[in-house]
């Protein structure tokens, strides 16, 4: 009598459950925290408004909106996110800082799908770490290029570096390029030079390791090509685009500084995308970053106020937001709809952010220390003195980057070959360090993997090894032949490793 | 007089002038050079033409615009909170310190040398180290972001007890027979203090009044970290900063500069009429450290 | 350096005696630490044989005690009442009741909860009907540490709180003993205002200095053995633990993975320029300071109160404004460069803030333009003290001013603010201002900046802990790490000029 009780019980609450879901619930009123830019703190606060008299399932939000510029959002963060705001835009450059401190909700599996099928498909991806989506795409306009005086420079030197260096010091004019921050520096080893530096994240925003290859020829090239900017009088560091006010001819800069370059050089501004810089009689266009920037909701203890905020942050990020934000503020949507309308698509500004996109790398999730290691590249290699010093640069910054990883000398990494193991961004790798692993196995055609231990991990970073074909681990036992680990089936296994043999468990 | 005493006389007082004029010339070039920083920040914030920095000093229109939109902005209200916690800081840090100094330099009891020790190592740690801690703190109690102010305050009153020094220098200036006398004639502690020492001690009172009512208008670190995200309950400091930003730099730099004159003026008068109890106050504590 | 007679001393030249007085200085530091360490080694021994006193005399009250006392020892305050002194009675009564409560209701759970910092940390499940993740929250190891050092900090005021009650009932019994009589509560409270006024006047003042200063403190310093970091706040992100010296041994450890520079030696290189700046930044202020307050002071120049209101005027502006702006004024394309190059003086721009030597030198310059209307101030007062006849005699015996100022100024000047110098040294090592907002470490040593956050030449130990505490992976635990060796260099300092300065030891005979 007592278990059909309980049956009974169960299937009233399951129905009851069912019901709940079906109907409109998350109707309700909700107290929030916001935090957007400056620039849009009215205009945001209006289309909360518009969103409580709009939307059809009963929400109504009192919003608490404080200005909080988008670098700034995850320090803030990071101090408290018990304290912090429900729902704020940030840089995606901040994305793993966010993630380390657990400040970003992870989206859902129909938010996701949202997603993916309404925002531009790189900010997609660079919301996308490890598999899982962590913010809605707010921007896709969070690139760099060039404002410049057309007094001062002719318009038929804007794509050479070595011209625009020599005109800004026969006018006695500086060349604002921030390359003290390697947000910008970066760019010489994007374009045509041709070096990459992914990193691979994982879900609590650490770098499980990282495709770089800085340090190569390619990488001295990209070096030599900012060293002949670096060493001339008229490199100034900077991107405010208030430097044209004192003396410069050449800002360059993102989309959000053109309002007041057009204030103050009036008919004088150019814009244009990056030069090339010429080595050996080869001219290597400079590249860029292309970013993003993002709106995130904060983790909740109620999945109600979860699932309301998704729907602010779709419609904040949606396609009449984000033209309004367009019209105020010349910012560029991430919407699709949005990109896909005529006042945007003649927007010069945006064109030149998207003609430099073309020698950009999509901006994807990095490691923070990464910002810390390559900030320094330019002043070190200002101080070089030769192609040595140079070189010497690049290993330094290697040298911090395999630090960075954590990767002592006596961790092993797992690879696991399900997804194939010849491309780094396929490849699941799992870094071994404590001696034990748990891994997911997934059904595919080779459930299998190898242990290796790299001769050295001083050069051998995470990922890059597998490419670089690194020593495996012998002695992995008889019926491993190709000094493999292959699974019988899939599942989720330990497996340990004592230093001499392998010893693997399904659990 | 003899001819060659009357020489040397006019030698002297030719050296003399001549030493007085290289000390104008001297005073003059440092005068300029002190105030230089302080007319650029006054000259910009009359300046209208743009509001982001520029690389030129004279604003070509001049204006109030700048002044017209602060007090349409938050500033008015970070304004009012400082000035709220300086008050009340200068009110209650004054008392605390004034208890402090006056005991540590009048009475001789067992643990009063191991206190002063005491809290002299405790000064040896850098106080940034704490300000996480405190900050979780008053957020138990409430006192954070939008409240920061009653937070900031009791913070700053809280520690203030460990700026003994200087009053205390002063106290050991005035002679002990005065008190003794006052005891042998019955009177207890309390009325020693209330009737002979406190009115001998104008200038340190003001000195300790000035001193704890200008900290609060300069701290930047610490209000930010108490206040943090939270327009109303940020000092100026916190809030002028703030315009710094890059995504605000463009827009409020003038703006910036025309708070910085604003907040520099309660502060530079009060200093201009009690400067000389400033320097009494100073000389006759500061010297015992 | 062998101490020499006054004979011998005065037979030396000039230059000898200089080199005689420098040399003393240094000969004298060993022997100052030496007796400083004696000296905390004395203040060790004679707590240990305190704690032993106290514990005999608790027992041999016990034994001696009477019934009312005995009581006393389970139940505080008993004696008193039982003796007529309700109120103190009752405040024993009260705190008793209070502990004991606390400690059970919450004390107890954080005490145990102590030794792990938290079991159960945050946890993340997918709720598919609203298509949302959901937290939850549990242990907070910051929570945990916060309490779990409070609760300690009450029961050590418990136990002396239960001593003194001890000690009252002996004190009671003896006072009875002779046949006196016991002090009523009115008479306890008016001695509030009078033989015990100190107290009254210091419990306000220390209360608060315990629970904000010296409880945050101890709190920090047990950071320094937990791994808490931006991803183990210790609530949200994971719960942190106890780790050991782990922190001590990163910073202190000279090998480094991959060939990068070691902490050790960019805390070596960051505490060399720490006590360069601040040995520049003290007596540059000093002596410049007393040089201007001396020139304002001087016979015969008028205005002084003009010229002391004017350099005054850089106190009165707050730093973060003042500071900020001079900073853009000598970058590279400030005003102080675009002057310089309009006015044909040089063609290209001077590094201020780019070059390591000049970022150092101007920090220190502009360091000047803050600190010597303070010195000055101070100085104005000082000078002004000194008697006039002093000087007098010394123009009669045919000393030119620079003598003047060798054997009269100087010398008096020096030994009133000899403490003075300490506490602005002191304060020089900690002073994150200037720092911060002129350069922000700015220009950055590339060699020095790891993964973990940038350091540049002009950076302190201070702003770097901020750095480091602000910075991408937040880690706390280094930075108060940092900070116990910021204490541990003070500290050192200060005994050593402890014990080499006459003027502070001997603060009795200067009043």
């Amino acid at each position: 009598m007592k278990k059909f009780l309980a049956i009974v019980l169960a299937a009233v609450m399951a129905l009851s459950m069912v019901s709940f879901a079906s109907a409109s619930s998350l109707a309700g009123e909700y107290e929030i925290k916001v935090w957007v830019a400056d620039a849009i703190v009215d205009l945001t606060e209006a289309q909360i408004k518009r969103f409580n008299e709009t939307n059809e399932d009963g929400i109504t939000f009192k919003a608490t909106i404080e200005k909080m510029g988008e670098g700034d959002a995850a320090s803030n963060m990071v101090q408290d996110v018990e304290a912090g705001a429900d729902i704020y835009c940030f840089a995606q450059d901040q994305l793993s800082r966010l993630l380390t401190a657990k400040a970003l909700a992870k989206l859902g599996t129909k938010a996701a799908e949202f997603v993916t099928a309404n925002y531009d498909a790189d900010s997609a991806k660079s919301v996308t770490v490890d598999g899982t989506m962590y913010a809605y795409p707010l921007t896709a306009d969070n690139g760099y290029f060039m404002y410049y005086d057309k007094s001062v420079i002719p318009d038929e030197d804007v794509d050479s570096l070595e011209k625009l260096i020599e005109d800004c010091e026969k006018a006695g004019k500086y060349f604002s390029f921030d390359l003290k921050n390697v947000w910008y520096s970066a760019g010489f080893f994007f374009g045509d030079a041709g070096c990459t530096s992914t990193w691979v994240m994982d879900a609590d925003g650490n770098a499980k390791g990282v495709v770089d290859n800085f340090n190569s020829d390619k990488g001295l090239i990209a070096l030599k090509g900012m060293k002949k900017l670096l060493d001339s009088d008229c490199w100034n560091s900077s991107s405010e685009v208030s430097a044209f006010e004192s003396n410069s001819a050449i800002v360059v800069s993102g989309t959000w500084g053109s309002s007041t370059a057009k204030q103050i050089l009036g008919d004088n501004l150019g814009v244009a995308d990056l030069p090339s810089y010429d080595i050996d009689g080869t001219a290597y266009h400079i590249g860029s970053f292309f970013g993003f920037k993002l709106m995130g909701i904060k983790p909740q203890e109620d999945p109600v106020k979860n699932a309301a905020l998704n729907k602010l942050a779709q419609f904040l990020t949606g396609k009449e937001c984000s033209l309004e934000r367009h019209a105020s503020n010349g910012w560029g949507p991430a919407n699709l709809e949005a990109q896909a309308d005529e006042a945007v698509l003649n927007d010069p500004i945006l064109a030149a952010v998207y003609a430099q996109k073309a020698y950009g790398q999509v901006q994807l999730a990095i490691s923070g220390a990464w910002w810390n290691i390559g900030n320094v590249i330019a002043d070190e290699a200002k101080d070089a003195t030769d192609e040595e010093g140079l070189k010497q640069v690049l290993v330094n910054y290697e040298n911090k980057i395999n630090e960075s990883l954590k990767l002592d000398a006596n961790a092993l990494l797992f690879v696991g070959a399900w997804n194939g193991w010849n491309n780094a961004d396929e490849a699941d790798t799992y870094y071994f360090k404590d001696g034990a692993l748990t891994l997911d196995v997934p059904e595919s055609d080779y459930m299998g993997g190898r242990i290796v231990k790299p001769a050295d991990w001083g050069t051998d970073k995470g990922f890059a090894q597998v490419t670089t074909g690194a020593e495996l681990i012998k002695d992995l036992g008889a019926d491993n032949p190709d000094n493999n680990i292959v699974f019988a089936e899939p599942g989720n296994y330990t497996v340990t490793w004592d230093g001499t043999a392998i010893t693997i468990v399904k659990n | 007089m003899s001819e060659s005493s009357m020489k040397r006389h006019m030698g002297l007082r030719a050296s003399r002038t001549l030493g007085n004029t290289l000390i104008y010339i001297l005073l003059i070039t440092i005068s300029a050079i002190w105030l230089i920083p302080f007319f650029c920040i006054v000259l910009q914030s009359f300046r209208v033409e743009s509001t982001w920095q520029v690389g030129y000093v004279m604003p070509k229109v001049w204006g109030l615009d700048n002044y017209r939109k602060l007090f349409s902005s938050d500033f008015t209200r970070w304004y009012t909170n400082t000035f709220i916690i300086s008050v009340f800081t200068a009110l209650f840090q004054t008392v605390i310190v004034l208890c402090m100094s006056y005991t540590l330099s009048r009475f001789r009891f067992k643990m009063r040398k191991p206190l002063m020790r005491f809290m002299l190592i405790l000064g040896f740690f850098p106080g940034m180290l704490t300000m996480i801690i405190l900050y979780r703190v008053l957020k138990d109690l409430g006192l954070t972001q939008a409240n920061a102010v009653p937070g900031l305050i009791l913070v700053y009153i809280a520690s203030s007890g460990m700026g003994y020094y200087v009053s205390k220098g002063f106290f050991d200036t005035i002679p002990k027979s005065l008190d003794e006398a006052a005891r042998v004639d019955g009177a207890t502690r309390f009325q020693v203090l209330k009737k002979i020492i406190l009115p001998l001690s104008k200038p340190i009172v003001i000195y300790t009044v000035l001193t704890a009512f200008m900290g609060p208008w300069g701290d930047y670190v610490f209000a930010r970290y108490i206040s943090f995200g939270a327009s109303a309950g940020m000092n100026v400091a916190v809030g002028l900063y703030n315009w710094l930003t890059p995504d605000q730099i463009n827009n409020n730099y003038t703006m910036f500069c025309a708070g910085g004159v604003l907040v520099a003026i309660p502060v530079t008068l009060l200093f201009l009429f009690l400067q000389k109890y400033y320097v009494e106050g100073v000389t006759g504590g500061a010297v015992k450290g | 350096m062998a101490q020499l007679s006054d004979l011998e001393y005065l037979k030396l030249s000039k230059g000898r005696r200089l080199g005689y007085k420098v040399g003393r200085f240094f000969a004298k530091i060993p022997q100052a630490t030496l007796n400083a360490f004696q000296r905390i080694g004395g203040a060790l021994k004679s707590g240990v044989t305190a704690i032993g006193r106290e514990a005999k005399d608790i027992v041999t009250t016990f034994v001696n005690g009477d019934w009312k006392t005995k009581l006393s020892y389970l139940v505080m305050g008993f004696g008193c009442l039982a003796r007529g002194q309700i109120l103190r009675g009752l405040l024993f009564l009260l705190f008793e009741i209070v502990f004991i409560g606390y400690m059970i209701l919450s004390g107890a759970y954080w005490l145990s909860m102590m030794p792990s910092l938290g079991k159960v940390g945050p946890t993340e499940t997918y709720d598919e009907i609203y298509d949302a993740y959901v937290h939850t929250y549990n242990d907070n190891s910051f929570q945990i540490l916060l309490y779990s050092v409070l609760t300690i900090f009450f029961i050590i005021a418990f136990i002396y709180t239960w001593r003194v009650n001890i000690r009252q009932n002996k004190e009671a019994e003896r006072i009875l003993a002779a046949g006196k009589r016991l002090k009523s509560s009115k008479e306890d409270l008016h001695s509030m205002v009078d033989e015990s006024f100190h107290k009254t006047l210091l419990s306000l003042p220390l209360t608060g200095i315990i629970i904000f200063t010296v409880l945050p403190l101890i709190f920090m310093i047990l950071v320094a053995f937990t791994n808490y970091d931006g991803a183990h706040d210790g609530y949200i992100s994971n719960l942190f633990h106890w780790v050991g010296l782990d922190n001590f041994n990163t910073l202190f450890s000279w090998k480094s993975a991959s060939g990068t520079q070691s902490y050790a030696a960019t805390f070596g290189e960051i505490l060399s320029w720490t006590l360069m700046w601040a040995f520049f930044a003290t007596f540059t202020n000093y002596f410049l300071g007393m040089f201007v307050a001396m020139a304002i002071n001087k016979k015969g120049i008028k205005g002084k109160k003009l010229w002391r209101t004017i350099l005054v005027m850089t106190i009165a502006i707050p730093q973060f404004i003042s500071l900020l702006y001079v900073s853009k004024m000598f970058a590279k394309d400030g005003i102080v460069n675009g002057a310089l190059m309009s006015l044909g003086w040089i063609d290209k721009a001077l590094p201020f803030w780019e070059d390591a030597t000049w970022a150092r030198v101007s920090v220190i310059l502009i360091n000047i333009w803050i600190g010597i209307p303070y010195l000055m101030l101070m100085a104005t007062g000082i000078l002004m003290n000194i008697p006039a006849d002093l000087y007098e005699s010394a123009r009669i015996d045919g000393a030119n001013p620079w003598q003047q100022y060798t054997k009269i100024t100087l010398p008096y000047m020096l030994f009133i603010t000899g403490p003075y110098l300490l506490t602005s040294f002191i304060g020089n090592i900690n002073n994150f201002n200037v720092i911060f907002l002129l350069t922000g470490g700015a220009p950055t040593n590339p060699a020095a900046s790891s993964a973990s956050g940038s350091v540049g030449y002009t950076d302190l130990l201070i702003t770097w802990l901020f750095k480091i505490s602000t910075g991408a992976e937040s880690k706390y635990y280094l930075a108060s790490v940092i900070g116990i060796m910021v204490f541990v260099v003070v500290s050192i300092i200060a005994l050593i000029v402890y014990n080499l300065l006459p003027s502070i030891k001997n603060e009795e005979d200067f009043q």
